[in-house]
């Protein structure tokens, strides 16, 4: 307590931070100090967590080293028994984590201000349960596809887009918690909880030459795939279009058949192939459909178990 | 040097100075106990009812000033041990007569639930069940909705476990000590500055200049235990030191005839502090504030206590004037985390004090006590254990010097 003044600022909220390591030797140590004097400058009380997603370099030796430095926040390192990826990873995080407001950092790589971090803090006093930040520059080509597919067959009005880090409230923490019995991935389930969020668009400083290693690259294409079959109806849509297609296409060749048969004397045998051809295919279809339908339902009976969810209850009158 | 063990107060080493030129008579005793805590009160008049004569030395004002006050004042059944059996099984045995003799200072008045954690557990609530039935202790399931925010917990159960009053305790002790009048000396504020080996006997030198034999020494410092050996020129045991923070809370009334024990895990406990009125908040995280290694206790904090508290002399952490701030904050968030909002406490205290804790490699699942014996005739006899109930462990060492 050198400095009085700057206690006496200090937000009585206790708050977390949950930081995804994985091979980040080079980065997490001067990105641990950041986080550290964000939280020791500006939170009574505080704790950092770093979940340590099976790194085989030097990352927790730089985390230890750092620690060091810590005054009163308390620093505590999860080991992953093999790698996860990051949304398994920091859920791990998440779960340990008790203040009453948490910091997601999704990289450990710095590429915004040290402000930005109380900008997004602010931002959820304001009324947000979750404020995420992302860096203001055109996502790469495969993201962008990524969330144009995700927006456009899913029904959530968040807006997704790369983010590097956000905030989530206590509450909206709880709320998941309720609705969700595994949370495959975290944005998609932040996108469904119905709270209030927002999202802060921050200008890049530095942070360039990282590079994305191998296995966390092949997780990312792995990942994308399974959250827009378990999150969007794409899949569904797709079939049902697709089965509406063939089942036309059936329906022709059966009036095809017909035609040929009356006016051109094929050969014996060719209309009853083709006939049963069509008649067979457009029951398939329809019976993929059905199928896909219903795994489509089981998807959302195990991932949004609550039958409805509220941004807010308003009493309008009182007496 | 003077160095000085199981650590004093203030006057202890105020008066720490004088070397051996005064000259005294050797006072003689059948046995010698160094540390009053439960195992030293207990050792003491467990020797005195065999006819023996009885000098015990503590360094702190008083008796109880630590360990034996300054922990969750749980009278373990075993529910502690979901994954040693045989440990549970034996505090469970020893559950029955510690309330059985010590009935006056056992609070039961309140409902103890034991739960796990949904995460981060090692046991489930499955599991907890299973081994509850085992080890023959009873556990009776509830809903964990009612006590615990959704999704936390993913077992509840109603446990039979009491709480001791350290204070009660310690007036039984020393009403029952004082019957001996004749046989039993006790110092507080002492400060043993050396142990000799004679052919029959050890000779405790204490810094004021006082020489006591006795072919019989207990030392039951606890926390002082290696330091107390290292005067008898012996080696230590393999124990870490955990300088602990048990905190002291208001509660109310939803809370008041309620202890929450969330276990098995980095969790946390609140729970009846004896017969206080108050309750103990601790949790596996928070409460130990740091750690030392060493066979001796090195902690940053001594270099701020000016002197109190030093690697060869523990100083009484609640007396200390570097101890640390309170991790309330930490602990409260955790367990606000857990319970359901109606469960409200308010912070009214800390108490701190040093925890040794053996290394795994050292640990004895069928045997929480350790007793080790540096030589036979005279006998020299140190025990650590962590539990109250298990003071019961002592009998075969007292018993055996006749």
């Amino acid at each position: 307590m050198t400095n009085n003044d700057k206690s006496f600022n200090r937000e009585k909220n206790f708050a977390s931070a949950v930081l995804y390591v994985h091979n980040s030797q080079q980065w997490i140590g001067s990105f641990l100090k950041t986080v550290i004097s964000v939280m020791e400058d500006n939170f009574e009380y505080s704790e950092i967590i770093c979940v340590n997603d099976h790194s085989d370099d030097g990352s927790v030796g730089e985390i230890k080293k750092c620690a060091e430095t810590a005054e009163k926040t308390s620093i505590t390192v999860v080991n992953l028994s093999y790698f996860h990826g990051l949304e398994a990873a920091m859920n791990a995080g998440m779960d340990l984590t008790i203040g009453d407001f948490v910091f997601e950092f999704d990289r450990t790589v710095p590429d915004f201000s040290e402000d930005m971090i109380m900008k997004v803090y602010r931002r959820c006093l304001e009324g947000y349960d979750i404020v995420s930040a992302s860096p203001d520059r055109n996502d790469r080509f495969t993201s962008r596809m990524f969330y144009a597919v995700f927006d456009r067959f899913s029904d959530v009005s968040y807006d997704m887009t790369t983010e590097s880090f956000r905030i989530l409230s206590r509450r909206v923490i709880n709320r998941i918690r309720s609705m969700n019995k595994s949370v495959p991935y975290r944005k998609a389930v932040y996108a469904n909880c119905g709270l209030k969020t927002d999202n802060i668009r921050y200008d890049i400083v530095g942070g360039s030459g990282y590079r994305r290693d191998r296995k966390e690259a092949k997780y990312r294409s792995g990942l994308a795939m399974d959250v827009l079959i378990l999150f969007t109806d794409m899949g569904y849509r797709f079939g049902k279009a697709m089965t509406l297609f063939m089942m036309f296409m059936s329906v022709f060749m059966l009036v095809y058949s017909v035609v040929i048969y009356l006016l051109k004397h094929p050969v014996a045998g060719w209309t009853t192939t083709i006939l049963f051809l069509s008649v067979s295919f457009l029951g398939l279809f329809g019976i993929l459909t059905i199928i896909i339908k219903y795994l489509q339902l089981l998807v959302n009976l195990v991932f949004k178990r609550k039958n409805y969810s509220f941004e807010s209850i308003e009493k309008l009158t009182g007496h | 040097m003077i160095i000085v063990v199981n650590c004093g107060i203030l006057d202890s080493y105020l008066s720490g100075n004088t070397g051996g030129e005064q000259l005294q008579i050797m006072e003689r005793f059948d046995r010698i106990i160094i540390g009053a805590g439960l195992y030293g009160l207990y050792s003491a008049l467990y020797s005195l009812k065999k006819g023996l004569n009885v000098l015990l030395l503590e360094s702190d004002s008083g008796p109880f000033k630590r360990a034996t006050y300054i922990n969750q004042a749980r009278v373990h059944q075993g529910y502690h041990y979901p994954r040693s059996l045989s440990t549970a099984i034996r505090s469970a045995g020893y559950f029955e007569r510690f309330n059985r003799d010590y009935d006056f200072c056992i609070n039961r008045e309140f409902e103890q639930i034991y739960a796990t954690s949904s995460q981060y557990s090692w046991t489930d609530g499955e599991q907890f069940r299973e081994f509850c039935k085992a080890a023959g202790i009873p556990c009776k399931e509830l809903s964990p909705g009612n006590y615990f925010k959704p999704g936390m917990c993913d077992g509840a159960f109603l446990t039979r476990e009491y709480t001791y009053d350290a204070g009660i305790l310690k007036d039984y002790f020393l009403d029952k000590l004082k019957e001996y009048d004749g046989s039993f000396k006790v110092k507080y504020g002492a400060v043993i500055t050396g142990t000799d080996r004679s052919d029959d006997s050890y000779i405790i030198r204490e810094s004021d200049g006082s020489e006591y034999s006795s072919s019989f020494v207990l030392n039951a410092s606890y926390a002082g235990i290696n330091q107390v050996l290292k005067l008898a020129g012996a080696d230590g045991f393999d124990i870490k030191y955990e300088l602990c923070e048990i905190i002291l809370c208001e509660v109310n009334d939803v809370l008041k005839d309620t202890g929450f024990t969330v276990m098995d895990g980095p969790f946390f406990s609140i729970m009846p502090f004896g017969k206080t009125g108050y309750h103990s908040l601790t949790s596996v995280t928070f409460t130990p504030h740091s750690t030392s290694y060493e066979r001796l206790p090195v902690f940053d904090c001594q270099n701020g206590s000016g002197g109190f508290c030093t690697r060869e002399r523990l100083g009484n952490c609640n007396d200390c004037p570097a101890k640390p701030e309170t991790a309330f904050p930490y602990m409260s968030s955790l367990a606000g985390k857990y319970l359901l909002d109606d469960y409200r406490f308010t912070y009214r205290g800390s108490l701190f004090s040093m925890k040794p804790i053996l290394l795994s490699s050292e640990i004895d699942d069928s045997r929480p006590t350790v007793i080790r014996v540096l030589s036979e005739s005279p006998t020299f006899v140190s025990v650590l254990s962590g539990k109250i109930n298990t003071v019961y462990d002592l009998d075969e060492v007292l018993d055996s010097d006749q």
